[in-house]
Order: C-alpha cells, then sequence, then structure tokens
C-alpha cells in the first residue's frame, strides 16, 4: 500500500502518543474499539475550563489510524472541548489522502473522541471538573 | 542502525538467476533462437530443440518422462486447468472435488467456480498446524468423487503435506490427486516417479526463473478437457505459440534447483531467523514445527498491528498474513483456517529467505523488527485482550 508523505512522517513520529497521568484535574478519557477492523484506540484530554490543554492516545491500529491520531492531537489542542464532536472524519481522511476504505477505522477515532466529550460532560456539570 | 534493503519475500517471486537470464536472452535476440517453435524451417527446430531440452530439465527435475510436462503460463492457469480439466472431463462419472481451506487462492477460487457450474466441493480443515491427513482425504471420498486437490508446501506456513501418503489413499479408491507445487521447487524434493500424483501444477518465478511460464504434469492416460482452443500446441492441452525464451528460462532454472544441495542453507537461514525472533515477548510460529519447507517461517506478533508493522520495517521485503487494504481487516484464509484470531492473522507476518539471502541481513531483520514490535507494542499500550489472543 502507498501512504502519503504526511502519513508515514505521523507514523514514524507520533505526536500525542503516551498516555495523561490519572487524577490530572479535567482529565477526560474516551476508547473505542471494533474487532472486525482490528481497530481500538484511547484518547484522554486535559480540559481546563472549556479548552483542551493536552491530549494523548493509544492504538492498536494500521498506520492511517496512528497518523490521525497523531493529526488529531495536534488539532484538538487549545480548541474548544466542542471541536472533540465536531472534527470531520472525512475531511481528516482527505488530508491524509487516505484510502476511502480506512473510513471505517477513522470513524472508530471519532467515536473515541465522541466518548471522551461525554466522559467530561458529566464533571462539566459540577460533579469533579475544575 | 543504517537502513539497508532487504528482500526477503522469496515465496512470493524470486529474482531470476543471471545463469538463467543468460539462457533466455539467447532467445530473444535476432542471431538466437528467436523463432516460432512449431515453425518447420531450420531457424524454428533449432528454437524447438531449445524448447525439448527445456521439458527435459523439468523433468528430469521431478522425475518423469518429458511428454508429461505441459506448458503454461504458471501454476494459477495449470491448477485451473487440472481442475477444471479434470471435473470437466470426468463430469458424467461424478461432481465431487475434495481440496482443503489452506490451498491457494488458484485452487480455492478454480473450486468455487466449479461450485457455481453444479459441482460439489468439500473443503477440508487440517489441524492447528495445517497438516491434512490421508484418513481426512479418505473419509471425504464420495461413489462420485474425481479429484482431490491438495498443495505440496503451503506458500504462506510453508506446511509440507504428506502427498506421498495421500497419493497412495487416493489410487486405492481410483480418484485422481491435483498437487500444486509452486512453492517446492528447489526446497524440497517433489519425487513424482514415486507419488501416485496425477497432476501436478509448477511455475518458475518461484524458482529463480521468469514470471509468465509454468508447467502442468498430466499422467500419461489422464483424461483432461482443454481450457483454451486454437492449436495443437502442448498436445491440444494448452495451445498457442510457445514462448521459447520463457521456457528455456524455466528449464535452466529447474536445472539449478537442486533441493538437496539448496535446503540446508535455507534452513539454517530461516532457523536464524526464528531464532532471533522467537526472543521477542508472546511470538509465535505458525504453521507445523518441522514439517515445513526450508525457505518460509511464518510469524505472529501479538499486539501489533501487522500493517504496521510493516510499514515500520518498510526497507525489508516481507509479505501479509492478512489483507489489510480491504474494508474489513480481512485475515488470511490460511492463517483462519487453523484456528488463529483475526487479530493475531492480522500480526502474522511471512518472511521467506532464498539463494541471495545471508546471515548479515537475517540479523539486521531481527534487529529491527525486534524493535519496531517494541515501540508498537508502546504505542498500543493497554490495549484490551483480544488485540493480543
Amino acid at each position: 500500500m502507498d501512504y502519503s508523505l504526511e502519513v508515514q512522517q505521523r507514523f514514524h513520529s507520533p505526536q500525542g502518543a503516551g498516555e495523561i497521568a490519572e487524577g490530572t484535574p479535567g482529565l477526560a478519557t474516551g476508547e473505542a474499539e471494533d474487532r472486525t477492523l482490528n481497530v481500538w484506540i484511547r484518547v484522554q484530554v486535559q480540559i481546563v475550563g472549556t479548552v483542551i490543554r493536552s491530549v494523548r492516545f493509544r492504538v492498536f491500529g494500521c498506520p492511517h489510524m496512528l497518523a490521525a491520531a497523531g493529526w488529531v492531537a495536534e488539532a484538538l489542542q487549545g480548541r474548544e472541548r466542542n471541536a472533540l464532536r465536531e472534527l470531520d472524519m472525512h475531511e481528516i481522511r482527505k488530508t491524509l489522502d487516505a484510502p476511502l476504505e480506512k473510513l471505517g477505522k477513522l470513524l472508530v477515532l471519532e467515536d473515541a473522541l465522541q466518548a471522551c466529550w461525554r466522559a467530561h460532560d458529566v464533571p462539566a456539570q459540577g460533579q469533579k471538573g475544575i | 542502525m543504517t537502513k539497508r534493503t532487504v528482500y526477503l519475500d522469496y515465496a512470493a517471486t524470486t529474482p531470476v538467476d543471471p545463469v538463467v537470464a543468460a539462457a533466455m536472452r539467447e532467445c530473444l535476440e535476432p542471431d538466437g533462437n528467436f523463432a516460432n517453435p512449431s515453425s518447420s524451417h531450420s531457424v524454428g527446430q533449432r528454437a524447438r530443440r531449445r524448447v525439448e531440452e527445456a521439458r527435459a530439465q523439468i523433468a528430469a527435475r521431478v522425475g518423469v518422462p518429458a511428454e508429461t510436462i505441459s506448458f503454461t503460463s504458471g501454476a494459477t492457469e495449470s491448477d485451473n486447468l487440472a481442475i477444471q480439466g479434470v471435473l470437466l472431463a470426468h463430469r458424467d462419472r461424478g461432481r465431487h472435488l475434495i481440496t482443503s481451506r489452506t490451498e491457494h487462492k488458484a485452487v480455492l477460487d478454480t473450486a468455487e467456480a466449479m461450485e457455481k457450474q453444479g459441482f460439489e466441493v468439500t473443503y477440508l480443515s487440517g489441524d492447528s498446524e495445517g497438516l491434512i491427513t490421508p484418513d481426512q482425504v479418505a473419509d471425504a471420498i464420495k461413489d462420485d468423487t474425481t479429484l482431490v486437490a491438495i498443495m505440496h508446501v503451503n506458500n504462506e506456513t510453508g506446511v509440507v503435506q504428506d502427498i506421498a501418503a495421500i497419493g497412495e489413499c487416493c489410487r486405492s479408491r481410483e480418484v485422481l490427486l491435483h498437487v500444486d507445487a509452486a512453492q517446492s521447487i528447489g526446497k524440497v524434493p517433489v519425487p513424482l516417479d514415486q507419488w501416485a500424483v496425477d497432476l501436478v501444477a509448477l511455475t518458475a518465478h518461484k524458482a529463480y526463473g521468469p514470471k509468465g511460464i509454468g508447467a502442468l504434469y498430466v499422467r500419461p492416460g489422464t483424461k483432461l478437457a482443454p481450457l483454451l482452443h486454437g492449436g495443437q500446441q502442448e498436445g491440444g492441452v494448452r495451445p498457442g505459440t510457445l514462448a521459447t525464451h520463457q521456457i528455456v528460462g524455466m528449464g535452466q532454472a529447474y536445472e539449478l534447483a537442486d533441493a538437496e544441495r539448496e535446503a540446508p542453507a535455507l534452513a539454517a537461514l530461516r532457523d536464524r531467523l526464528w531464532a532471533g525472533l522467537s526472543a521477542i515477548e508472546g511470538v509465535r510460529l505458525n504453521g507445523h514445527p518441522t514439517q515445513r519447507s526450508p525457505h518460509v517461517l511464518n510469524v505472529a506478533f501479538p499486539g501489533v498491528d501487522g500493517e504496521s508493522l510493516r510499514l515500520g520495517i518498510a526497507e525489508i521485503a516481507v509479505s501479509a498474513g492478512a489483507a489489510c487494504n480491504s474494508t474489513a481487516a480481512e485475515a488470511s484464509h490460511v492463517l483462519s483456517a487453523l484456528g488463529l484470531s483475526d487479530a493475531l492473522a492480522g500480526s502474522s507476518q511471512r518472511f521467506s529467505v532464498g539463494r541471495f539471502t545471508d546471515t548479515a541481513e537475517i540479523d539486521y531483520v531481527v534487529e529491527r523488527v525486534t524493535a519496531e514490535v517494541a515501540r508498537l507494542r508502546e504505542l498500543a499500550g493497554g490495549a484490551p485482550a483480544w488485540c493480543v489472543t
């Protein structure tokens, strides 16, 4: 399979790979998987007020998933928390020049981001957020 | 570490040996044996002699008379010709084919096509190491079975089937046996004079010959319906102008391909590779630990996506155990038949060594794969159990 330069660079040097320490204030974690596609991803975000301060991820998946996770981690930094549910995977696929058949995997990433947003929604209602 | 290109995909195809290339070139140029070997003039007859010499070289490699070898475009065509040709020629006697789930697609897709034409196919499942036993074959044979198609060396795992025993079983039940031996030549002996087989598919490009040429061994007296019509070449079984240079290349390649001479070196390289890779936590060997060809090593790397591993070691040419670019991560049908989960099958890589592989390359591959597996596992830290089992 041919990979775009951006996918290759992000695959070999993934920005945002790793974890945010448990107990970090404003931490929200979202996980998603699709066993039929052999994909699992966990996204962690730290949200201060309504702004995303940092993003980290763990991925089991193909190079496009790794590249997309890195791209998303970079894109979300400093954005309003609602960006977690507003990123368009169709656009990200085009940006990475990923083949159409990879869209299903990228939608798993979207699921993880949505789960993150929901996870943060609870503290945002006054339980344990900052 | 300085990256270097390493080719470990000899089971997919091999480079043409320089000796073979020289023999082929002699058949392409104006002062060489370029003429149509079916022409009656002296230039054509010279080419004919080269074709017949090549036929004899191929026949000698597998221990059969030269006249039992017919040239085709490769093993895929040979498999098609054998399966379709036998089933169609014997359809008044029976309409049942037996094959296995771990066959090459050239056999499986042909079997499926015959099912659509009303033939019945039984697909045998081997054991967890990929072996088909003669008893399994015997149990599956019915009154209307006309053909059994079992490959010799599996192209993904390198597992070697006991064709001698399966052949005896088929012969005792008066059922024809077709064997795909595309991977065998130069790695594992193919003593057709000692086997009770009726048809055998052969190819050149897995044995340092050119692509686009293969052969079908047909035991004398075996009824076979041709797939193509248009001439009397190859006894009418496979019409079409003979590709002299390709045939000469295949003959030369088969003359060089001495399994007894080459296998020990291949096995040493494969074992060195496995010794290095098996130090990686959790890796498993796919296929049979001993009943296998010396050139193939298929390894599962739990917790690692196979496509990512291949990109991570992109300077090393290896093959997938799975087709990773499909909509669903389609697992290798061979590894699935061995009982591997989609995740394990998807993590698997086929390494195949060859005549031009050296130990420095093997050591480099071990080092690079070990590092990349560690990196990808770190990136997938905390992944659920299904990713690693």
